[in-house]
């Protein structure tokens, strides 16, 4: 029934072309094809798609660290200010710990958000991620049972899981899409980076690339393993078919891709605004609690958690009461473990934060406490727009489940493993 | 000459004359413009062998080869 239509409509729509339209015989060969015999190349196009990837992450982090140190000194001349201003107290603390603290932290990535964005913009308009997903497809579907189009959330996952998640709408079928879904957080999001860059700066300061690429690279094994498993056994079944439209390459206007930037990144700003701000408070009361306490000690509610929680992870190499806190706040955004860390040791950020962890961490510990933390669970943010994505509670709490037991079992190979080896 | 869209070389053109494969994918397909009768022309294979991109009504689509094999097309 639906076929006969569709065979009208096009035979009613090859009757006007025929009347109305003519046509010169000969292919001529168009700028898309020229581009595209390049990036769709045989040996080049795999290349061409990696290097791709790796000059946006290039341009977005050379370009954002600036601003970002920029946000940074600007929060914490507004935290100096207000203290000064309201001097020691319930308030001041409350807005300079708290608000400033969590918000604060959070908004020294909006730049390179945003620019990850725009360049995520500037190539979806171009009609370039159209090619990836070309480029990427048999990759994707023999090796991992997914689809070319589950490329593109995972990209976005690079620059924060939330709008990776949104991007799963691009996918038809449905198993394919909660699939995706499950395997974007274990992409490691710019949220991530600042727990590498500390870890890394205390103890491996000689191969500071090298450890933090193999994170990277750890996080992308793992989704596609994840994938893997999931495919065939939960997720069983023939994914979507690969029919997708291969637009002509366009130049990008400034408007367009300002808009779809803005797009993403709004809802990056709204959703993290409130829960970030809410969960900051949150925090802040239950480590100024019970009354009396030293703001986030060991006597604080959240000190207690954490000294209650830390022996799960004492075969992890990192059993002290300070990571478990850490580890608890980082739910909520994966930056706030650093910012944590430094409350908690009561030093700030910078040198004298190294050398608190050198009392607390060795080498090994250090590496093992990334991997879990690159792996442990998605962030708040995230667990909302996978729930919000998949219209139930199922599906994020699968994710946060599952990606606790994956990361307490990588980061335990990762410590015992190493311990083994004779690493310390 | 009755062939299979995936067995085209690239360059090569044909016409459809009959569309197989379940219902879902046969109705997308159609809706592409995949009809009895319209020319398709093989474009540039990915660099992993599969996908295609197929030419049809004057813009480019990309087909996996199991399903290009639902396509039956003469050659021109």
């Amino acid at each position: 029934m639906d076929t006969t239509i569709v065979d009208a409509r096009y035979g009613f729509i090859a009757g006007i072309i025929q009347e109305s339209v003519k046509k010169p015989k000969i292919d001529k060969i168009t700028r898309s094809d020229i581009i595209d015999r390049i990036v769709t190349h045989k040996y080049l196009g795999i290349p061409i798609f990696l290097f791709i990837m790796w000059l946006t992450f290039q341009i977005t982090f050379t370009l954002g660290a600036p601003l970002k140190d920029g946000i940074d000194s600007g929060f914490s001349f507004l935290a100096s200010a207000v203290s000064t201003y309201l001097g020691d107290g319930i308030l001041s603390s409350l807005i300079v710990d708290g608000i400033i603290g969590g918000v604060g932290s959070i908004a020294t990535f909006i730049p390179t958000i945003f620019l990850l964005f725009l360049i995520l913009s500037i190539l979806e308009d171009s009609g370039y991620l159209a090619r990836a997903a070309f480029v990427m497809d048999k990759f994707m579907h023999k090796l991992v049972g997914l689809h070319g189009k589950s490329f593109i959330p995972m990209i976005l996952g690079f620059g924060c899981c939330v709008p990776g998640i949104m991007a799963t709408r691009t996918l038809e079928n449905e198993k394919d899409r909660i699939l995706t879904m499950l395997i974007v957080p274990f992409m490691s999001c710019s949220a991530r980076l600042p727990i590498y860059v500390l870890f890394v700066g205390a103890f491996f300061s000689a191969f500071q690339g090298w450890i933090i690429f193999s994170l990277y690279l750890l996080g992308i094994v793992v989704a596609i393993l994840v994938a893997f498993i999931l495919k065939n056994t939960l997720f069983k079944g023939m994914s979507a078919p690969f029919v997708m439209e291969l637009p002509p390459y366009r130049l990008p206007t400034v408007k367009g891709a300002l808009i779809h930037m803005w797009e993403r990144g709004y809802i990056f700003l709204k959703k993290m605004g409130t829960v970030i701000l809410v969960f900051s408070i949150l925090i802040w009361i239950l480590s100024s609690l019970p009354m009396g306490v030293e703001y986030a000690s060991q006597e604080s509610i959240t000190g207690q958690m954490g000294t209650v929680i830390s022996p799960v992870f004492e075969p992890l190499g990192f059993g002290n009461w300070q990571s478990s806190v850490a580890l608890i706040f980082g739910f909520f955004a994966k930056e706030v473990v650093v910012s944590t860390f430094g409350t908690l040791y009561g030093v700030g950020d910078g040198d004298a934060l190294v050398t608190a962890l050198h009392t607390t961490f060795t080498p090994l510990s250090g590496y093992a406490f990334m991997v879990f933390a690159l792996l442990y669970i998605p962030c708040v943010a995230t667990f909302i727009a996978i729930r919000r994505e998949t219209n139930s509670w199922r599906w994020p709490l699968f994710s946060a489940v599952g990606s606790l037991i994956i990361a307490w079992v990588a980061a335990f190979l990762v410590f015992q493993g190493g311990t083994l080896l004779g690493f310390a | 000459m009755i062939e299979i869209l995936s067995e085209l070389t690239q360059g090569q053109t044909g016409k459809i004359i009959a569309l197989n494969g379940e219902g879902g994918l046969k109705k997308h397909l159609m809706e592409m413009g995949f009809v009895k009768g319209a020319e398709v022309k093989m474009g540039r294979v990915a660099p992993l062998g599969d996908p295609v991109e197929i030419k049809i009504k004057g813009y480019s689509i990309s087909l996996r080869k199991e399903e290009a094999q639902n396509i039956e097309i003469e050659i021109l």
